[in-house]
């Protein structure tokens, strides 16, 4: 099975997205395409999978963006999902992505007392820590053994502990 | 009680019920099973655990900072829950018991002021300790609150149910009236709406004003005179959202009463563009506010009052289409305004209401003033040993005592087993119930949840305004909240 992918490119200095418009197609195997069908329903399920698996993160620094360690970018369409709201939200957007995200972020009240441009507000606070959990970095691949001795993922946690 | 209403509603009901080949006694058994299952809180799905747990032995000293209805009740259910307990409540009211459900059918005149007002000490369970002072200032970090005497008063376990200030000072013309509870000597506030048609119903004392007020004005619409009669549901959550309209509904039902509703105006100004969060009772809503003939305009917040010209002033809010994202592949909504200046003879005014200053200030409250809270046990998001309930708490929705009644109890099972060092397992599901006063004599019973759905405790179509809710909301209601669940049982 091909999966079609468009990517958006993280400016870290800006703090923003930017649009690549390329579309890179991805062979899924068997087994890939078997879990890809039992979770494509829920779009953040489907985008974590990929984030965290190796053979995505593999295929990107290989084919996607070769040389480009350090890059970051985050997922825009998977297929005909999109992910693009996550990263271009503003408060004028449509009330889709209001309806999507009050959701999403449990944001319901009893009415819609609240203003358009509070509420906005509201998702882009949200967004400000979702879009961090989403951004994929592309890192040089650790060899086994000085994974082992420099223990980097322990070292990160005790110190943000 | 204006029994005279009540004969003639009861007579009309008779009408009614015999044109369905109902005698009022079947009805009445039919409400009384009904009734019943509401009054053991059964029926919903919303369920906290009504089974009285087994006492506990936990030890550890409570404090519950607020002593109404939500923290008496927790306070009258701790005590059947622990052995031992310490259990102190602070708060600085003598009256700050109040069936607040009640002050609709006190600005309709259907009740008095004495049917809703209490003394705090007639509810403090045995046992219990009372400082009579305010909380000012709360220290999570060391466990310790300080009162506005200066008292220092420290905790194991600390209860927030300070319920939340009605903010009439945001409204331009209305600065000196200032912050106000709805319980409490609200004097000042009284002063400051004055005699210029201004009423809110939001306090006990306002309630009897709003009442005074809409006499005068079915006079003056009786007499012969146009009469405007405007409403107002502000930007903020509010305390029992149903409260707003169910004015509406009564005033319309006392002008017709009074056979002047030909020469009044209603409208209704809510600043949101809905008429209800739940779908099924917008559209109720919605038909019977065409069906009484009253207008309303979405989307008007009161900012600004003109008490010598009768002038109310809202901010008016419509979308337009702007320009075309191109990534989002959408026009983009752009939100404007504009001040709506509204005449008036009679206003009532739902004032915008937030949470206390002690409370929005201090470590505890969250960016909006509220107390974070997992919605689900109602333990505090930073602190687990603090818990929040009713006003304060920041659930979804529902601040009412519908939703106290289903909290209190989770509240009180979940910090007896955070005392205990187990899980906290008990659940809140969102329940909350408006009986929506639709006319004198008749009430469509909303009850829902965060599924945003109708979660009807009765087998009847829960959009349908009847009579037997009615009876409840009058007679069944306040006896279950003062001697249920102010005991800790109900």
């Amino acid at each position: 099975m091909q999966v079609k992918f468009e990517f958006v490119i993280y400016d870290e200095d800006l703090d923003k997205f930017n649009l690549d418009e390329n579309m890179y197609l991805l062979e899924l195997d068997d087994e890939q395409t078997e879990t890809y069908n039992l979770i494509k329903d829920v779009d953040l399920h489907l985008y974590n999978w990929f984030q965290e698996s190796e053979f995505f993160t593999d295929w990107i620094k290989e084919e996607v963006y070769p040389d480009s360690i350090g890059k970051k970018i985050a997922i825009g369409h998977i297929n005909d999902i999109a992910f693009l709201r996550f990263y271009f939200f503003k408060v004028t957007s449509g009330d889709i992505h209001y309806e999507y995200f009050k959701r999403l972020f449990n944001l319901y009240h009893e009415s819609d007392w609240q203003d358009r441009e509070e509420f906005g507000e509201e998702i882009l606070e949200h967004l400000m820590i979702k879009r961090q959990e989403l951004i994929i970095e592309l890192k040089e691949d650790i060899p086994e053994e000085e994974e082992g001795d420099d223990k980097p993922d322990g070292n990160d946690q005790e110190a943000s502990e | 009680m204006d029994h005279k209403y009540l004969n003639n509603m009861l007579s009309e009901m008779d009408k009614d019920l015999a044109s369905k080949g109902l005698s009022r006694r079947d009805a009445m058994k039919l409400a009384g099973i009904s009734g019943a299952s509401l009054l053991m809180g059964g029926g919903t799905t919303a369920e906290a655990s009504t089974e009285e747990i087994a006492s506990s032995g936990a030890k550890g000293k409570i404090v519950i900072v607020g002593g109404g209805l939500a923290g008496m009740s927790t306070a009258a259910r701790l005590t059947l829950n622990l052995s031992n307990p310490d259990i102190t409540v602070i708060e600085p009211e003598a009256k700050s018991v109040s069936y607040q459900p009640g002050q609709t059918l006190v600005a309709a005149g259907i009740w008095d002021a004495d049917d809703i007002s209490y003394n705090r000490d007639d509810f403090v369970p045995d046992g219990v300790k009372v400082i009579e002072d305010k909380v000012i200032d709360f220290q999570p970090n060391k466990n310790e609150v300080t009162t506005a005497s200066g008292q220092v008063v420290s905790y194991d376990y600390l209860i927030v149910a300070t319920g939340l200030q009605l903010d009439f000072e945001r409204i331009k013309g209305l600065e000196y009236a200032g912050r106000a509870y709805s319980s409490g000597d609200n004097t000042k506030l009284l002063n400051a709406l004055g005699e210029s048609g201004i009423c809110s119903l939001y306090t006990a004392e306002g309630a009897v004003k709003t009442w005074e007020l809409m006499q005068k004005s079915i006079e003056q619409a009786a007499s012969g005179k146009k009469t405007k009669f405007v409403f107002t549901h502000p930007s903020t959550p509010i305390k029992c959202g149903g409260a707003p309209k169910k004015i509406v509904y009564l005033t319309n039902s006392r002008l017709k009463e009074a056979d002047a509703r030909e020469n009044a105006e209603i409208v209704f100004y809510p600043n949101g563009g809905a008429m209800f969060g739940v779908p099924e009772y917008h559209d109720a809503i919605l038909a019977q506010f065409k069906r009484e003939g009253f207008k309303w305009h979405y989307r008007h917040n009161l900012i600004e009052v003109e008490p010598e010209n009768k002038i109310a002033v809202f901010d008016s809010k419509w979308q337009e289409k702007g320009e075309w994202d191109p990534v989002l592949k959408e026009f983009e909504v752009i939100a404007k305004h504009e001040k709506v200046r509204v005449s008036y003879d009679f206003l009532h005014i739902t004032p915008p209401q937030l949470a206390p200053r002690e409370v929005r200030e201090s470590d505890l409250g969250s960016a909006k003033g509220w107390v974070p809270v997992n919605k689900e046990t109602l333990q505090h998001v930073k602190y687990d040993n603090i818990f929040a309930i009713g006003d304060i708490a920041q659930v979804p929705m529902g601040k009412t005592g519908g939703s106290v009644r289903k909290q209190y109890k989770v509240l009180v099972d979940n910090l007896i087993a955070h005392m205990e060092g187990k899980p906290l397992t008990a659940k809140y599901a969102g329940y909350t119930v408006c009986p929506l006063i639709t006319s004198i004599g008749t009430v469509m019973l909303a009850e829902f949840d965060w599924t945003v759905k109708p979660t009807p405790s009765f087998p009847l179509d829960p959009t349908v305004e009847r009579w037997v809710f009615w009876l409840m909301k009058v007679y069944a209601l306040k006896p279950m909240t003062m001697y249920g669940m102010l005991s800790g049982r109900a």
